[in-house]
């Protein structure tokens, strides 16, 4: 045995086996949130238990576990929706109280609008005070005319009355800019001129609103009657439901169908109800262009960087300075580059150009507050040792030979860069950027002092000029992580959107990684036989 | 050609420009937050000066808020607006209900004036200042309104000091008259729904105070301020009542407070006797939020008490000295307190005036006037101080003092805050009200940090290593594939690994914690299980296993280990906790359990850092050169000996530098802490408890700090020091590995 051991396999093992534990920490991780992000849109069959005390329960299974402290004993957390009904989503049942369990073949999941899900059985629809008998079927028609109905409703909200508040800022800027210039009679007539279109818009807008508030009162016209487990019945206008479904009624094809049409609604619609539910487009293009003005900047940065260092320096005292400086910019936390860019890009920088370019809106600050622009450039100066050591490694790979080959024709330093070495030391610049973007796409921290938010009113590219607003607040899948599973005021509920917004960033990051290591490694085969 | 030279020449500007652009970028990042910490250091400063005469003798004064008129009450009952732009006055008001007597005594609290007459009785004044506009210019107009005079001394004598406080329904006012007596006042609506009823208390209460006379010991005093004689010698000379109506404090000229409990209108109690003096108390005074205790003395001390909660004494509260703050060497004769902060202004009789802060004991200003400074008063906006002195005479200083709480003792020592029973390292920066006292100690975040970062070193720093050594001697070639995922595992953003550790890791290791407990024990025993399985097996397999399969080999096992111990996690709670593992931290080693805790953070910072431990070890190890290795083998040296003996200290510098870049991502890990602590800045190295770190505190409080102020000027210095603290480090290491491949290139 003590010879064994003196050999140093055992150590060896134990090495080994830290490896293990790291690989088996990573996968892991990627199967665990996979796994349960994958899972929620998949639609759970509804069980409806009989318990000992005599009430019904409809609702989902979420999961089962024993019961701590008590052995052999399970319960059962079931989610039962109906918010507005039992205050709560959720319930744990002892599994000895439950007498029977069922699996109702029209039981029904409601997605509303508001309060989350309702499962019950579909009764009557409501119209004009008479009740009738209604099955899944003839919903049908009653929804496409309230989708419609919404459509026309978003439309009037977005776009119209959007465009009335856009072109009303306009005017009041407008009108303060004249009432600081100096008296003349040219001036006052503006003033007027402005004042009296001021009228007319706000005069658009009231009727606007009355419009709206007429489709809203016709939109609350037509109500269905769900029964509920317990016996009661509630009303739910025909408007606020979003999906109905019988779930215990799908076959695989059908629930394949379904957890497709989820996944795509999840990535291209806006959050609903606090964050909680619906989808996270918003937060995907926040990150999509954050992340692209962001390289935008950092590249030519880390590129001249990075080409100074491999080509220009000599080992002297700027070039090793710049080592430093650069080994620091990857060393010195995020939240210092955060703070630095509050401090400077926002207040400083951005104040200024308040100061400068819009007077008019002052106090209220445009570029002098967090917003889409001051986030990337924080992020770009974040990012620069990504750029720098990846080009520096697509510079080192290119052989000797064919500088001194460019050389040997005649061509000066900056015309073997540019026309020889840089162009075949491309892939490296391309895996230094994606590897940026992807270690901006994951940063949060710097974000939640520049300018990121829970939920950004608007995009901050739409239709009116200048078409991309920089100064707008946006929101980032990172951060709605945060905040949905640490901040909504209903975490548990929500908890299954956090494990899909990570999913869909885990994505998004380890598919940016992964194309720069393939890259990476195709470049270096690549220049392992040209060196030859 | 010419053209082609000036394009390179541009060019290779251009490129250095760019590459120099770095170097700004970390210097900017210093000097910015440098820039925006310095005014913390800066002191406080007089922006400007005045001096103005004045018609009479005064005996109180204030300012509106915008310091543009003040008043002065003279004995007589002249109130006197004066413009402090050109010294001219403005308005002159006579108190109607004087009448013949004469001012003795005054009780300034915010804008309310209560003075005390000769002939015993007591008048409210109030004088506000209202805003208008007249061409768009503001123009400040003072207002006076009294209240008809209420005899409170039936005896008709002079009332030699005062003290009032009132709120919407009720008033108690307690004054001290001439010949040394004690009397309350206190009016009440005791309205019913119907009609408004006034309950009246009036009470002689000199016997609290007279009982306690000390024996015979005179303190020789100014007879001229102070001459209401007590018996025995002994005066009192100053009150002090709060706005909670409930503590009245009495100086008395033998240096002695009395504390009397007036909670209870009909029997007010004597809760205690301090001496705070070997001479008289001169002045007493609350700061802003009337809960400490400023008192002035004959000799010049100035010092601030408190109750402090102290079981010994029976009320269970005890007269403590919080603060000592510098003397003036003179007998202190006025005080004024801030209307913002704990900030106060006092003087004394040889002409000096300080500006004093209380939390930080800091003497912020010092300024001096030919004569006495006979009464004073801080601006509402705690941006300037005015002085009357006796040579009629009236001083103001326009001043700037933007952060007074902030000293380096406040910042890194042991503060006792208002409410505390000792001094502590506290951090909370924002409080419910006005009055609150900002605890800036940056120790609990620095402690926070630095426990943080210990726990998940001692994770990160053997996995990491270990897994470098193996990955980098003796795994197989075609395995190396397995390096990119442990890099990738550095991708993996933060925020994911936080809200995992948050929202999965900690409820889960709550619920199995008896099961990671003995977890290193069954990972120990499922390796000897695999080594000894792997030796039982038959040479075919083997060779088609190869060495340096180990980590494959080994996953089936340790994933059975972790299943294993899962399983056993009832087991093992009732053999090692008794049947309960809380219960068994708390009673046996007295450590309380918190969801999400230290051991979290270690868990998945240790996840965050292991990467990059893993590949800086791993990069210093597999560069170790060849021949080197070769030789070691040659000699007969195990391929464990040639390991540990040749790659580990050749390589060391460079994984000296792995653990130093790990340490500084630890440091500043912002999201993993922010998501799986509870945050709270509590000090205390129980693993079980969570913590706050500077990081995270930057990322909580940095949205809600107002631009400028002391917290956002705090939280710049917390990441200066970050910022610091890891530039270091990086140097350092980064310093270390440049050596290191330089001596490697030789070699």
């Amino acid at each position: 045995m003590k010879k064994f051991l003196r050999t140093g396999n055992p150590y060896i093992w134990l090495t080994a086996c830290a490896l293990t534990i790291s690989m088996l920490m990573v996968g892991g991780l990627v199967a665990l949130i996979t796994m349960k992000g994958l899972g929620i849109f998949w639609p759970h069959t509804i069980v409806k238990f009989t318990l000992q005390d005599g009430t019904v329960v409809l609702g989902e299974i979420e999961k089962e576990e024993p019961i701590p402290q008590k052995k052999g004993m399970y319960r059962t957390k079931l989610k039962v929706g109906n918010r507005d009904v039992y205050g709560m989503d959720f319930r744990w049942i002892d599994n000895t109280d439950i007498i029977s369990r069922e699996y109702p073949l029209y039981a029904l999941t409601f997605e509303r609008r508001e309060w989350g899900n309702m499962y019950g059985f579909l009764k009557g629809l409501k119209q004009d005070g008479d009740i009738q008998p209604l099955n899944l079927k003839e919903l049908a028609p009653l929804r496409e005319e309230s989708k419609a109905l919404l459509k026309r409703i978003r439309y009037i909200e977005r776009k119209v009355i959007g465009k009335i508040n856009y072109q009303m800022e306009k005017y009041r800027l407008a009108l303060k800019h004249l009432m600081t210039q100096q008296y003349s009679v040219k001036a006052q007539e503006d003033i007027e001129e402005v004042k009296a279109k001021v009228e007319n818009l706000e005069k658009t807008y009231r009727e606007k609103e009355d419009m709206l508030a007429g489709l809203y009162a016709q939109a609350k016209e037509k109500e269905i009657i769900v029964l509920l487990a317990d016996g009661k019945e509630k009303n739910i206008p025909v408007f606020n439901i979003i999906r109905v479904y019988a779930p215990n009624e799908m076959g695989v094809f059908a629930k394949i169908g379904f957890y497709l049409m989820k996944l795509w609604e999840f990535v291209s619609t806006e959050p609903r109800e606090a964050n909680t539910e619906g989808g996270i487009f918003p937060a995907i293009f926040g990150t999509v262009m954050m992340v692209f003005i962001m390289s935008i900047a950092v590249v030519p940065f880390g590129v001249l960087t990075a080409v100074y260092l491999r080509e220009y320096a000599d080992d002297n005292i700027v070039a090793r300075l710049i080592r430093i400086s650069v080994s620091n910019l990857a060393g010195v936390p995020s939240i210092v580059f955060g703070v630095f860019g509050l401090g400077f890009f926002i207040y400083f920088v951005g104040g200024n150009i308040d100061k400068v370019f819009f007077s008019e809106s002052l106090p209220a600050p445009t570029f002098g507050t967090g917003g889409i622009l001051w986030a990337s450039l924080t992020l770009a100066l974040l990012t620069v040792p990504v750029v720098v050591v990846a080009t520096e490694e697509g510079l080192s790979a290119v052989p000797k030979s064919v500088r001194e080959g460019s050389y040997a024709l005649g061509a000066t330093k900056f015309e073997t860069l540019w026309k020889v070495v840089i162009p075949q030391a491309t892939p490296g610049i391309l895996t230094g950027t994606i590897l940026a973007m992807a270690r901006a796409a994951g940063e949060v921290a710097p974000l939640m002092l520049t300018g990121v938010v829970k939920l950004a009113p608007s995009l901050p590219v739409d239709q009116y000029f200048p078409y991309i607003h920089f100064e707008r607040k946006f929101m980032h899948l990172g951060f709605h992580i945060y905040d949905v599973g640490f901040q909504s005021p209903n975490v548990e509920a929500a908890i299954p959107m956090v494990y899909t917004t990570t999913l869909v960033l885990l994505f998004i990051v380890l598919v940016l990684n992964l194309t720069a290591i393939v890259m990476r490694n195709k470049l270096r085969k690549r220049y392992r036989t040209t060196a030859l | 050609m010419k053209k082609r030279r000036l394009i390179d020449k541009a060019a290779r500007w251009l490129i250095t420009l760019g590459g120099a652009a770095t170097i700004f970028a970390v210097l900017a990042l210093f000097v910015f937050l440098f820039i925006e910490v310095y005014p913390l250091l800066r002191g406080a400063k007089v922006l400007k000066e005045k001096t103005f005469s004045l018609n009479g003798k005064i005996i109180s004064l204030g300012v509106d808020e915008y310091q543009e008129i003040a008043y002065t009450v003279s004995h007589d009952g002249t109130i006197e607006f004066i413009s402090l732009s050109d010294g001219s006055i403005v308005n002159t008001y006579l108190i109607a209900g004087l009448k013949n007597s004469t001012i003795t005594s005054v009780d300034k609290d915010e804008n309310r004036l209560v003075l005390g007459t000769n002939d015993g009785r007591i008048l409210k004044v109030l004088i506000t200042f209202s805003e208008s506009f007249d061409n768009e210019k503001k123009v400040i107009i003072p207002e006076v309104s009294e209240k008809e005079p209420v005899q409170i001394d039936d005896q008709k004598r002079t009332l030699r000091n005062i003290t009032s406080r009132s709120d919407d329904s009720a008033t108690v006012t307690v004054v001290s008259t001439e010949d040394g007596r004690l009397l309350l006042k206190s009016t009440e609506d005791v309205s019913t729904l119907f009609d408004g009823e006034k309950k009246e208390i009036k009470r002689d209460i000199t016997d609290l105070v007279k009982r306690y006379q000390p024996n015979g010991l005179h303190e020789p005093h100014n007879s001229i301020l102070y001459s209401s004689g007590l018996g025995n010698g002994t005066d009192i000379t100053s009150l002090a009542l709060d706005h909670f109506m409930e503590n009245l404090y009495v100086g008395t000229s033998s240096g002695e407070i009395f504390h009397i409990n007036i909670s209870d209108k009909e029997n007010p109690s004597l809760q205690e006797k301090v001496r705070v003096s070997d001479k008289a108390v001169t002045t007493l005074g609350f700061l802003f939020g009337d809960i400490s205790l400023v008192v002035g003395d004959y000799r010049g001390g100035v010092n601030i008490w408190m109750q402090v909660r102290d079981e010994t004494s029976p009320s269970g509260w005890m007269l403590k000295k919080i603060h000592t703050l510098k003397s003036h060497n003179a007998p202190v004769i006025a005080f004024a307190p801030s209307l913002r902060d704990k900030g106060f202004v006092t003087s004394a009789a040889n002409g000096t005036i300080y500006l004093n802060h209380a939390t930080s004991e800091q003497n912020v200003l010092i300024f001096k006037v030919p004569a006495t400074p006979a009464a004073l008063t801080f601006s509402p906006k705690a941006d300037g101080i005015l002085a009357a002195s006796s040579n009629n005479n009236l001083f103001q200083w326009i001043i700037s003092n933007p952060h007074p709480e902030i000293t380096l003792k406040t910042l890194f020592g042991k503060v006792w805050y208002e409410g505390y029973e000792k001094p502590e390292f506290v951090w909370q920066s924002t409080g419910g009200t006005d009055d609150f006292e900002p605890k800036l100690s940056l120790v609990p975040l620095i402690f926070g940090t630095i426990k943080g970062t210990v726990y998940s070193m001692i994770i990160a720093v053997p996995i990491g290593i270990f897994a470098a050594l193996y990955t980098s001697q003796f795994l197989h070639k075609s395995l190396k594939i397995i390096k990119p995922v442990i890099e990738l595992m550095a991708a993996l953003p933060s925020v994911i690994l936080g809200f995992l550790a948050g929202l999965w890791l900690a409820p889960l290791i709550e619920r199995v914690f008896p099961a990671i407990v003995i977890m290193p024990l069954f990972i120990i025993l499922s390796i000897a299980l695999a080594l000894y399985l792997w030796r039982c097996l038959p040479s075919w397999i083997k060779g088609k296993y190869r060495y340096g399969a180990e980590a494959l080999f080994l996953i089936p096992f340790i994933i059975g280990a972790i299943y294993v111990s899962i399983q056993l996690n009832g087991v093992s709670e009732s053999v090692l906790f008794g049947g309960d593992y809380r219960q068994w931290l708390l009673h046996i080693l007295g450590l309380n359990y918190d969801q999400r805790n230290a051991l979290i953070v270690g868990f998945a910072m240790g996840f965050a850092v292991i990467p990059l431990i893993f590949t800086i070890s791993e990069d210093a190890m597999s560069n170790v050169p060849n021949n080197l290795t070769s030789a070691s083998l040659a000699l007969g040296a195990t391929t464990w000996h040639t390991a540990v003996r040749v790659v580990l200290p050749t390589a060391s510098p460079g994984i000296f530098s792995a653990v130093m870049i790990g340490f500084g991502r630890a440091v500043g890990e912002t999201m993993i802490v922010l998501m799986a602590t509870g945050n709270t800045p509590i000090m205390g190295w129980n693993l079980f408890n969570g913590f706050r770190a500077l990081a995270a505190n930057i990322a909580v409080e940095m949205p809600e700090a107002p631009v400028g102020g002391t917290l956002y000027r705090v939280l710049f210095l917390a990441a200066l020091l970050l910022f610091v603290t890891t530039f270091i480090v990086n140097t350092f290491a980064e310093t270390v590995r440049q050596k290191m491949k330089r001596r490697y290139s030789k070699l």
